[in-house]
């Protein structure tokens, strides 16, 4: 088991609640499906993750209580999962992306010096 | 915040996987369909579309282990499913559950009770103290057993000279018994044991009073402060009786308060009450103790009072008696953390718990053995259960795992269990001590560290026991198990026996062990042991306590021993200083023309007795006289030898010729009256008299004096009682004394078998605890050989069919199986009476004279054991004797 792994994957998973957060900030309740072609909508590369990769990510933030989760039938009159952000949610969508700018910034200007 | 919440709501999960895994599969199927509409509306076929919707998803069943990872602790989550599953399977078998449980309860049990006395006596600090970590002692060092005071003057030059310890306080090793006299009445004098401490002693301990206050550092000499047990037990603890004064012995004191409940002071001694210390109570025996500063740690305040000892002014010289150099080594003082053991006598102690851990460490490896082996055992049943899952790809580490499980949770059974039961053990081993002739506090509690033991002790030995059988269970080739029955490889088999050896190996171990203790007690109780302690009574007096002296006390003694003597049923009666069993007396003897000393003095014990103790004890005189009331401090100074001692100073000469021989005796003991040590004087040898045989134990028997009482007056006797009936006579005695002498208490009173000594009372303990454990230990054993012999009998009933076919008879059957299981007990047996050899070696100075390779108890031993094996195989011979030939190779 190499660390090095588990660092990518903590990354990731750090990146992919963010974006969860930010998407159902903006968009409002969706279900996991939608939640995945939007994704796929930001992302350069198209289905580059699974979209059952998302399942820990939501469970995850369920568990914290920054979404939650209800049942409720689509347009087309299927059952699906909405989840939407909390109260706790959004306050925590806004520390969680401040952070992230101060260490992406953080990363750009040490990137920068070393090159 | 969010965390937390998080980490709850996953344990919640693992305790209650509830709802959250039918809800995943609805949201993924429900995800699958919206994907597959979506793919339909692009024109795909709706079968098309499914499969690209799962491809689109990745794998379905790895999406739910990482939901499962993050909604919960799967390891956890494991953990819960193998206690279910083991606790279904140990209530399957409900026998094996119940034997594997108690057998471990009584392993463990014993092992914590054990633990409980370590723990009491070696490693805690006597209860009801403040701040315990930065008590220490001061201790003397002399590099021998026991315990060297240290003297006033030096306490004094320790408390001024130490800068790392602040409240250095001194106490008295002894309680000194004093005699409480109630002015009103007619109850007479009553006896009380007080300790005699520094006034700063309860500020140093940081004990508290329960009523009134304790003593202040600058208190008058003539106060006291109670025990708590002794205002309840004496005053119905009322609070009133502080303020008013005890007359102790020849003094008024005024009672200060009590102390609080749970201190009964620093020591196992709990004294009545405590005194201060001045010049009319010197500490006869001074200990010192006190508190670390702040800051300051072990290893800097063992410095600086090792510094102090090399320079502390030394004992002034007994006259003529050791040599500068020796006398300054004595002089080394060293710094260990409070115990209630003194520390020169804790490797005594610690030496008779070692003993006791050996033993029940036995019966707890037979317990983990037994239980080894019939784990091992289900292991052989449940291994097409054990392939089958691993045909399906559970991994092994999982199935060690929950194997262990198992193992682990009959360990834990049985750990609790044992918890309960070593309360029972502590209140039994405990009832076994005898009565003390001074108050002492051996309460046994089990703290918080006794529960970590206990806890500790289940856990290592359930992953020890279990982990063979579990490895070997888990190592399983999968396909040849699925395929054919058969019924395990053969490095199973010799597992088993070697189980079955060690268990029988060890048992018989300590049914020997115990055997000779039982032996050795038995000896000890009775003329064995060189005297006769039946029916004889013993009373403690203090004739200080009365008020007596050199001048009027011999007096006294001899028309106490006279009227004694004159008591119906008293056959004969003497006075003494010690008895024959306990507290003898330390000498120096200077022997002109000694072989082995050039006129130097040699170390000796004794005793000073009344004429008449001899013959009274039954020990015989084999040359010379015994004292006669003739010997009076106006005639010439006598002496009788003890046998040895005679051929220790004068190789080759007979006893006869060792009369009219003179030696000069020096007793070690302080005179309290006059606070010095009895100069030495010449003596003649009148008589020798036969050694006790705690005397000729040992490399080098020490040899052995007897003084006159009546020529060398000392306060603290033992009257000596025989009864001629039968008839127990100490309440005679007691009435006797109040009339003579209502201002004297009798201090203790006990049947002379009763008092035994520390020697005898561990000898009991031992042998009780060898004794009770040995049963159990050969029960387990004869378990272990039926559960090895009818395994063996399953394992070839084919063979044996096979063998009966062809015409084996009965016997030949019998002698087979027999054969197989016997061999085991012969082995085990063996190697056990080769272990139980050098364990009797060891045990040498507790036998009293038995011999370490007792012919005895050895022979009983292999009795017993061939009878355990012959039992146990019975079941299994008369199984293999019924085997149906047709019917064993028809179910292959």
């Amino acid at each position: 088991m190499s660390s090095a792994r588990r660092e990518s994957i903590e990354l990731l998973q750090g990146t992919l609640d963010l974006i969860v957060l930010r998407a159902l900030a903006t968009m409002g309740p969706l279900h996991a499906y939608a939640l995945a072609a939007r994704l796929e909508q930001v992302a350069e590369h198209p289905l580059t993750l699974n979209q059952g990769t998302l399942y820990p990510a939501l469970v995850r933030l369920e568990q914290q209580g920054w979404i939650k989760g209800t049942w409720k039938k689509t347009e087309h009159n299927r059952d699906a999962k909405y989840y939407a952000i909390t109260k706790p949610g959004l306050r925590a969508l806004e520390r969680q992306t401040s952070r992230w700018r101060r260490l992406a910034s953080l990363v750009d200007k040490l990137l920068l010096s070393e090159g | 915040m969010a965390s937390l919440r998080r980490f709850f709501l996953r344990l919640l999960s693992v305790i209650r996987p509830g709802r959250s895994e039918p809800d995943l599969a609805r949201e993924i199927a429900a995800h699958l369909t919206l994907l597959q509409d979506e793919l339909e509306r692009r024109g795909m076929t709706p079968d098309e579309a499914r499969l690209a919707a799962r491809r689109a998803f990745g794998g379905i069943e790895q999406a739910k282990e990482r939901h499962r990872d993050a909604r919960s602790f799967v390891w956890l989550d494991d953990a819960r499913r193998d206690l279910k599953y083991a606790l279904r399977l140990l209530r399957r078998s409900p026998v094996f559950t119940f034997t594997a449980a108690t057998s471990l309860a009584t392993g463990i049990g014993a092992s914590i009770t054990v633990f409980t006395a370590v723990n009491t006596l070696l490693l805690r600090t006597a209860p009801g103290v403040a701040d315990a970590d930065q008590l220490v002692d001061i201790n003397r060092t002399t590099g021998e057993i026991g315990v060297q005071p240290i003297l006033y003057s030096q306490y004094l030059e320790i408390r001024e000279r130490a800068t790392r310890l602040q409240h250095v306080y001194a106490y008295g090793l002894n309680l000194t018994p004093m005699s409480l006299t109630v002015e009103t009445g007619q109850s007479g004098a009553e006896p009380v044991f007080a300790s005699v401490v520094t006034t700063n002693y309860f500020a140093a301990l940081g004990v508290g009073p329960a009523v009134g206050r304790v003593f202040a550092e600058r208190d008058a000499e003539s106060v006291v402060v109670l025990s708590h047990r002794f205002w309840t037990r004496r005053f119905n603890a009322d609070p009133a009786v502080v303020g008013t004064a005890l007359r102790l012995t020849d003094r008024l004191f005024t009672v200060v308060g009590v102390a609080r409940k749970e201190f009964h002071g620093n020591t196992v001694l709990a004294p009545d009450v405590w005194v201060p210390f001045d010049q009319s109570r010197p500490l006869d025996i001074g200990l010192v103790g006190a508190r670390l500063r702040p800051g300051v740690s072990m290893a800097e305040a063992s410095a600086e009072i090792e510094m102090i000892g090399k320079t502390l002014t030394g004992d002034p010289a007994p006259p003529g008696f050791g040599d500068p150099e020796a006398r300054r080594r004595h002089m080394g003082l060293s710094v260990s953390r409070s115990s209630p053991i003194p520390t020169g006598v804790r490797i005594l102690v610690g030496g008779f718990l070692a003993l006791l851990t050996a033993i029940v460490t036995l019966v707890l490896v037979i317990a983990c053995t037994n239980v080894a082996g019939v784990l091992l055992a289900r292991a052989a049943a449940r291994r097409r259960e054990v392939a089958v899952r691993l045909a399906m790809g559970v991994g092994r580490a999982r199935l060690v795992r929950q194997l262990l499980t198992e193992t682990i949770l009959l360990f834990l059974m049985g750990g609790a269990a044992g918890l309960v039961l070593s309360r029972v053990m502590s209140a039994l081993v405990l009832r076994m001590l005898p009565a003390f002739p001074l108050p002492a506090d051996v309460s046994l509690t089990q703290d918080a560290r006794v529960v970590a033991f206990a806890l500790g002790v289940s856990f290592v030995a359930a992953v020890l026991s279990g982990l063979a059988p579990a490895l070997h269970a888990s190592n399983t080739d999968v396909g040849s198990i699925l395929k054919a029955h058969e019924h395990g490889p053969a490095s199973r088999l010799r597992l088993l026996h070697a189980f079955v050896v060690s268990e029988v190996a060890l048992s018989v171990l300590l049914v020997v062990v115990g055997g000779l203790l039982a032996r050795a007690l038995g000896r000890a109780g009775s003329v064995d042991q060189g005297f006769d302690p039946r029916g004889v009574d013993v009373a403690s007096l203090d004739l200080s306590l009365a008020g007596y002296t050199t001048a009027n006390g011999t007096a006294f003694m001899r028309g106490l021993a006279t009227r004694v003597r004159q008591l119906p049923d008293v056959e004969s009666a003497a006075l003494a200083f010690a008895t024959p069993s306990a507290g003898l007396m330390g000498f120096m003897l200077t022997v002109p023309g000694a072989a082995d000393a050039q006129g130097a003095p040699l170390q000796a014990v004794g005793n000073i007795v009344s004429p008449g103790y001899l013959p009274a004890m039954r020990i015989p005189i084999v040359a010379g006289r015994d004292f006669s009331d003739a010997d009076s401090p106006t005639a010439e100074p006598v002496a009788i030898l003890g046998e040895g001692a005679v051929r220790r100073f004068w190789p080759g000469i007979s006893n006869a010729d060792a009369l009219g021989r003179t030696i000069a005796v020096q007793p070690f003991l302080i005179d309290t009256s006059t606070r010095r040590r009895p100069t030495g004087a010449a003596a003649r040898v009148v008589g020798v008299a036969s050694d006790l045989v705690r005397v000729r134990m040992g490399d080098s028997p020490r040899p052995f004096v007897y003084l006159p009482l009546y020529q060398r007056y000392i306060p603290t006797i033992k009257l000596l009682a025989r009864s001629g009936s039968g008839r127990r006579i100490a309440g005679d005695l007691r009435a006797l004394v109040k009339t003579m002498e209502p201002k004297l208490p009798i201090l203790s009173a006990m049947a002379l078998e009763d008092e035994g000594g520390p020697v005898v009372t561990q000898l009991r303990i031992a042998a009780a605890i060898a004794g009770s454990l040995g049963i159990v230990g050969f029960l387990l054993a004869a378990i272990g050989i039926y559960g090895v012999t009818a395994y063996m009998v399953a394992r070839r009933t084919r063979e044996i069919g096979i063998r009966v076919a062809l015409g084996a008879g009965p016997a030949d059957i019998v002698r087979m199986v027999l054969g197989e299981g016997m061999r085991l007990v012969a082995i085990g047996s063996a190697i056990g009476l080769v272990l139980a050899t050098g364990a009797g070696r060891l045990l040498v100075g507790l036998l009293y004279g038995v011999p370490p390779i007792d012919p005895i108890t050895f022979a009983a031993s292999i009795l017993l054991f061939a009878g355990v094996g012959l039992a146990a195989c019975y079941v299994p011979v008369r199984r293999a004797v019924r085997v149906d030939p047709m019917g064993a190779l028809r179910c292959e």
